[in-house]
């Protein structure tokens, strides 16, 4: 068990997984000759290359042993990444207001600690930072909530 | 008197008004992001890289390399006063510098190290100077075949030296040419892994996912570990004493001479030339019980040696276009962005830029010590914001610089993305690095393979025949074979352990 939960075991897998990726998704792609490469070449190559890297690395895993990984926490990557897709979705249908606060309120909550005082600050002073910075400053053509300005 | 004329060039490119203000905004800029603890050089660099795409190119790029000294000298003030590391090539000045700065000469050690460090950078230039034309005439000589090699000798030298696991970095950079290849087929215009989405048929931008994989893993990494500070920080005065400055002039030598020659090497960089300069004040130190205690010598030399190897890493990048590490590879991204191919031709097309952006280089370190010195106070503020504030504010200017890359939210969702995979790689103990090194050279060394074989109508001896290209290849196969040497391995392994 150990060692199938070791970084090594599960980085190797990791490699062949993309490397069968990019062979599923490439295998349309024209291998054409050596002389004249088609699109196919070069991709397929370096795929067959990693996955056997990838394969070296788990047999070497599994025979020698190596350092597990460690639990992942799955707050903070969860978090994080849920603040930045809502950023994304928000910035141009609503403006940067919207956006930047729903992005810093979920971001926040990523930490350990959590103030909502602190954390409303910390909100009101970007928000000014990046009206100013960006709208004002560089001019960026951003609008800060949709529709008003 | 060519020399002279184009240092003339570079100084008068670099003086103007426009250009020095790009350096100082640069630096400005690097050092505020960089003293932000656990944030290293290459975070800085890819967070901040979105500002520089808007300029001229040799504004941009001066920019950039001043965002670069300036986070690497912000590095080093956060491992001196807060014993946090931004990065791998100031974990040894930590050592000595927090051991000062706990027996209250963190004012010294800081001095200290801004004069060594642009006394080495000085050196460094000069270094770059001395060395980019006869590299770059030899570059010239370069077929396709010795090109591809030449790459190939480059991305196994940085992974070698460079990095924890030898296999899984070589599996990293595959995995980073081959992210390379997404987008439209130069030969052909086939569309390759771009899943009928029209932002990627461009390819993938390089930006977002350096800002992913470095910036958005690296916050999230910090969320998990939850950084802790320990005590006030106390500056106390800024002048050494005699005897300091006395056992640091030697030092700052050895660690500038050790430097720049380390920092040429591909791979070798910033991170080597201060652990080995460490190990090697320890070994001629007549005491070395000091070291770990505060010894001056063990601040001076590194930083010294960091600085100076960070200078001379640009050489195989300015005249070969081979980036040797992370933060190369950020600037050769940052070069084609603006439509410059690096490699050798930069300097005969461009030497306005070429000499203007070394000029710079000069500039931007006597700007640090004389500008960063006295605002030592400003940093130093800086420095007691809790990371619940940082954290936030740092994905937001994120996320906005990569829609700001081309007004768009894909961008932004790559960002996303990609801070996915950096969460993973940095779990799996897969480094960032030698991924972004195949990133951004896997288009072009596609490129030279399929012309060498066309060339060669298909024979792949061709890259045995041509001498150049034999030569790199045998160097390149001598270096892994190094490495699975016993001996080898295991000093490999107790000096990466001394870095972690």
């Amino acid at each position: 068990m150990n060692r199938i939960l070791s970084k090594d075991f599960l980085s190797g897998l990791m490699f062949i997984g993309f490397g069968l990726i990019a062979l599923y998704f490439g295998q349309k792609l024209a291998l054409g000759t050596p002389v004249r490469m088609g699109p196919g070449y070069v991709p397929r190559m370096l795929a067959l290359i990693m996955m056997g890297l990838g394969l070296l690395i788990c047999v070497v895993a599994l025979v020698a042993g190596a350092e597990p990984v460690e639990k992942p926490k799955w707050k903070p990557i969860t978090l994080v990444t849920i603040g930045i897709v809502c950023f994304a979705l928000l910035f141009e249908r609503a403006g940067l207001l919207p956006a930047l606060i729903v992005l810093i309120l979920i971001a926040s909550l990523a930490g350990e600690e959590f103030k909502l005082t602190e954390v409303l600050g910390n909100m009101v002073v970007l928000a000014a930072v990046c009206t100013l910075v960006f709208k004002v400053g560089l001019g960026m053509n951003i609008s800060i909530i949709r529709g008003v300005w | 008197m060519e020399l002279l004329d184009n240092l003339t060039l570079g100084f008068s490119v670099a003086f103007s008004l426009q250009n020095i203000t790009y350096a100082l905004l640069g630096c400005m800029l690097g050092t505020l992001i960089g003293v932000l603890p656990g944030i290293g050089p290459v975070a800085t660099i890819a967070m901040l890289l979105p500002i520089t795409f808007h300029l001229p190119p040799t504004a941009s790029l001066i920019m950039l390399a001043g965002i670069y000294y300036g986070a690497a000298y912000g590095g080093s003030t956060t491992s001196i006063l807060v014993n946090l590391p931004g990065e791998a090539a100031s974990v040894v000045t930590c050592l000595d510098g927090y051991q000062m700065a706990r027996r209250g000469r963190a004012g010294a050690a800081l001095s200290i190290s801004a004069v060594g460090s642009f006394f080495a950078g000085t050196v460094g230039t000069i270094i770059i100077v001395l060395f980019a034309e006869p590299l770059t005439r030899m570059a010239q000589k370069f077929g396709p075949a010795d090109y591809c090699s030449l790459m190939a000798l480059g991305l196994v030298a940085a992974v070698v030296l460079a990095s924890g696991s030898v296999i899984k970095a070589i599996a990293m950079v595959f995995l980073g040419l081959l992210f390379g290849l997404v987008g439209t087929d130069v030969n052909t215009g086939a569309q390759r892994f771009t899943f009928d989405i029209p932002e990627l048929s461009d390819g993938i931008d390089f930006a977002p996912i350096a800002m992913g994989l470095f910036g958005v893993a690296e916050i999230v990494v910090n969320l998990e570990r939850h950084l802790t500070r320990t005590g006030t920080i106390k500056v106390g005065s800024l002048w050494p004493t005699r005897e300091e400055v006395r056992r640091a002039i030697p030092a700052v030598l050895r660690g500038t001479m050790l430097g720049s020659l380390l920092g040429v090497l591909p791979g070798g960089g910033p991170t080597l030339g201060a652990f080995s300069a460490y190990t090697l004040e320890k070994k001629i130190s007549k005491n070395p019980g000091e070291f770990g205690k505060g010894a001056v010598e063990g601040v001076a030399s590194p930083e010294a040696a960091n600085n100076a190897a960070a200078q001379t890493s640009f050489i195989p990048m300015l005249t070969l276009g081979i980036p040797s590490n992370a933060v190369m590879a950020l600037m050769v991204g940052a070069m084609i962005i603006q439509g410059i191919q690096p490699g050798p031709e930069v300097m005969t097309k461009k030497p306005d830029l070429f000499w203007g952006m070394i000029a710079s280089m000069w500039i931007g370190n006597a700007m640090l010590v004389v500008i960063n010195l006295p605002m030592i106070g400003m940093w130093v503020k800086l420095l007691t914001v809790p990371y619940r504030f940082l954290a936030p504010a740092i994905l937001l200017f994120c996320c906005i610089g990569a829609y700001s890359l081309q007004n768009s939210t894909f961008h932004v969702l790559q960002v996303a993305a990609f801070g996915v995979l950096g969460y993973v790689f940095s779990r799996l103990g897969c480094e960032g690095a030698p991924f972004l090194l195949g990133l951004v050279l896997g288009p072009q060394m596609e490129e030279y393979f399929r012309r060498a074989m066309l060339l060669s109508r298909g024979d792949p001896m061709v890259f045995l025949e041509r001498p150049i290209s034999l030569g790199l290849l045998i160097t390149t196969a001598f270096l892994l074979v190094l490495m699975a040497l016993p001996s080898i391995k295991k000093a490999r392994k107790e000096a990466f352990q001394e870095e972690g």
